[in-house]
């Protein structure tokens, strides 16, 4: 028998390898000369004729395509993503520069989404068909058929705009010489509509998982008897009940991750929030492959990395799992 | 597996308000033809006009007529969602289907790059490759139907794993029915409920994706997309015409994905029986 981290290793490295493939493929497909289809146009003619006889060498493109893959996975490996001709850097380094401000935003997200999701849940499925629960119900279902980034235009509208109780844009205020508390301060400003909308917009998947398995697990023996040995109501539904709804959740965390770091991409932009997002529209709008194709990387590498800490979280919290499949 | 669907939105009042609001939206973009007034591309010079009996909606910056493109959106929108998803559901079906009956080697390796898509974010990949080759609508279709079969097939494979063992498939096999046969004249019928509940699932990513990529300037420039509308509108917002020209593209996109949520919800408890005595709402 295969636990399930055993069982799911091959599967991240399938992915990983299809990731790495399109980012291979996809340039080499394009007509013409490979510098110019991995670059754009735009991009070689800004190249001094050394730079373009770097790249050539260090990405072997004058060898034949098996040779080009194996010199292009290893660059990848030792971290070498290509050059932005645009900010004229290191793809790696410039990608790294925006990175905390993602994970910032995506982090702070995940922990609320999936908390008040969580919460949400429990109580909700705990007084299944009653008035909070079917006023909660509806309530997140109608706010997830909302976008997340038509919900940050709502946000930035109303607190931004018209109520001007919040920075319409940015991470920080520019020249604003803060720092310590106050810059902490700052960054928590900027950081409450972007959050926000991506947390209205994910809170419900959370909640509507946990809710239903909240409604088949109070339906246990067990629960039973926690309530017949006349444990308070709370205990049960949160250290009886709610530990067993949480597991589905901890599960599904790396493909939640992966929905609202998409979400990111969008919300930054409409907030100018200096992350990954806004970096791809930036080089979409400059046709910066080399950013383009490092961002999917990264971010697919961000969420392997999350779904097997997941894995791991799983087997932790429920040793069963360990021998499920 | 015999729940009839109709029964489902009997009793579901979400389900209900979903095939409403859907069945506008379809008849809005199937009448936008005589309901325009005006050609969605058509600029004029009349910029940033307020709402008037000429212009419901007003104009947006090159002075097209936002009714017109509100409605030719819904247009893109469903026909993106319609054969995006038509097109994932019959990948799950064909992919998950012939794992689930084949079994081996074939199914060990052909899931574990099933599992493999699932994870990768789809929507980072499309605006990759929407990067490369400027998709126009036929080509996005294909595009986002190929990003989004992997968890219909999934589900079809679990579910189709379960039914071979079934004793009318087993008859049918014993008399020497085969592969294929079995395939679509018992099992596929079978899985109805769920390739609906499969198909709704599908229309909502790919109409979410297809405003998404427009939003981010992705595609051809002349098709008229929600997603492109907004983006425009955000831009001109300080001049507060957002009221006209961002929300109401904004709500049609929100209703639209909003619809097949509850249709999704609704017919959710058919894959899954155990919840089919909860009632919900």
């Amino acid at each position: 028998m295969k636990t399930l981290i055993q069982r799911n290793i091959p599967t991240y490295l399938v992915a990983l390898l299809v990731i790495v493939s399109i980012n291979f493929v996809l340039p080499r497909m394009m007509p013409g000369d490979p510098l110019m289809a991995i670059y754009g146009e735009e991009a070689l003619v800004a190249m001094t004729p050394e730079l373009k006889a770097f790249l050539l060498r260090s990405f072997a493109l004058d060898r034949p395509l098996w040779q080009q893959f194996l010199v292009y996975l290893g660059q990848t490996f030792q971290g070498n993503l290509g050059f932005s001709y645009y900010h004229s850097a290191p793809t790696f380094e410039v990608i790294l520069g925006r990175l905390p401000w993602t994970l910032l935003l995506v982090g702070t997200a995940l922990i609320l989404s999936t908390g008040l999701g969580v919460i949400l849940g429990i109580e909700s499925g705990w007084r299944r068909g009653r008035s909070l629960d079917r006023t909660i119900l509806s309530g997140l279902m109608a706010l997830s058929g909302f976008p997340d980034f038509f919900l940050a235009m709502v946000l930035l509208l109303v607190f931004g705009v018209f109520l001007k109780l919040l920075p319409l844009s940015g991470s920080l205020t520019p020249y604003s010489g803060l720092s310590g508390f106050a810059l902490a301060l700052d960054v928590l400003r900027h950081l409450i509509l972007p959050v926000s909308a991506l947390t209205l917009g994910h809170v419900a998947g959370n909640y509507l998982l946990t809710r239903s398995t909240m409604v088949t697990v109070i339906k246990e023996p067990f629960v039973r008897v926690a309530r017949a040995k006349g444990l308070p109501d709370r205990i049960v539904q949160y250290r009886h009940a709610g530990r067993n709804a949480l597991l589905p959740v901890v599960t599904r965390t790396g493909i939640w991750l992966g929905r609202i770091v998409t979400g990111t991409l969008f919300v930054e932009v409409i907030f100018a929030y200096p992350g990954l997002g806004s970096l791809t529209y930036q080089a979409l709008l400059t046709r910066d492959y080399a950013v383009l194709q490092g961002v999917l990387l990264l971010v697919a590498v961000l969420v392997l990395v999350a779904n097997f800490c997941a894995d791991l979280a799983c087997a932790r919290m429920d040793p069963r799992i360990q021998h499920a499949y | 597996m015999h729940i009839s669907i109709r029964g489902q939105f009997r009793t579901n009042r979400f389900g209900q308000a979903g095939v409403v609001i859907l069945l506008i939206m379809a008849a809005l973009a199937l009448l936008s033809p005589v309901l325009a007034v005006d050609d969605p591309n058509h600029q004029t010079h009349e910029a940033f006009e307020p709402p008037s009996l000429a212009h419901i909606l007003g104009t947006n910056h090159v002075g097209q007529d936002n009714w017109s493109r509100l409605l030719h959106g819904a247009r893109t929108s469903l026909l993106v969602g319609f054969f995006a998803a038509s097109a994932a559901t019959l990948i799950g079906l064909i992919v998950g289907g012939s794992c689930a009956l084949r079994g081996g080697i074939y199914d060990a390796v052909v899931m574990r790059f099933v599992d493999a898509l699932l994870i990768i974010p789809a929507v980072i990949v499309l605006i990759l490759v929407a990067a490369y080759v400027n998709p126009r609508l036929p080509l996005l279709i294909v595009l986002i139907s190929l990003l989004s079969w992997s968890g219909g097939a999934r589900i079809v494979r679990a579910q189709t794993l379960s039914l071979k063992e079934r004793s009318h498939i087993a008859a049918a096999r014993t008399f020497g029915g085969h592969g294929w046969y079995v395939m679509h004249r018992h099992i596929v019928p079978d899985l109805g409920p769920i390739l609906v509940v499969e198909f709704i699932h599908s229309f909502r990513r790919a109409v979410f994706m297809e405003a998404g990529l427009a939003f981010l300037g992705i595609g051809d420039p002349t098709t008229v997309s929600w997603g492109s509308i907004m983006k425009n509108a955000v831009d001109y917002s300080y001049m507060g015409v957002w009221g006209w020209w961002l929300v109401p593209a904004g709500l049609a996109l929100s209703l639209t994905i909003l619809s097949l949520t509850f249709i999704g919800h609704t017919l959710e408890p058919m894959m899954e029986p155990r919840l089919m005595e909860e009632a919900v709402a």
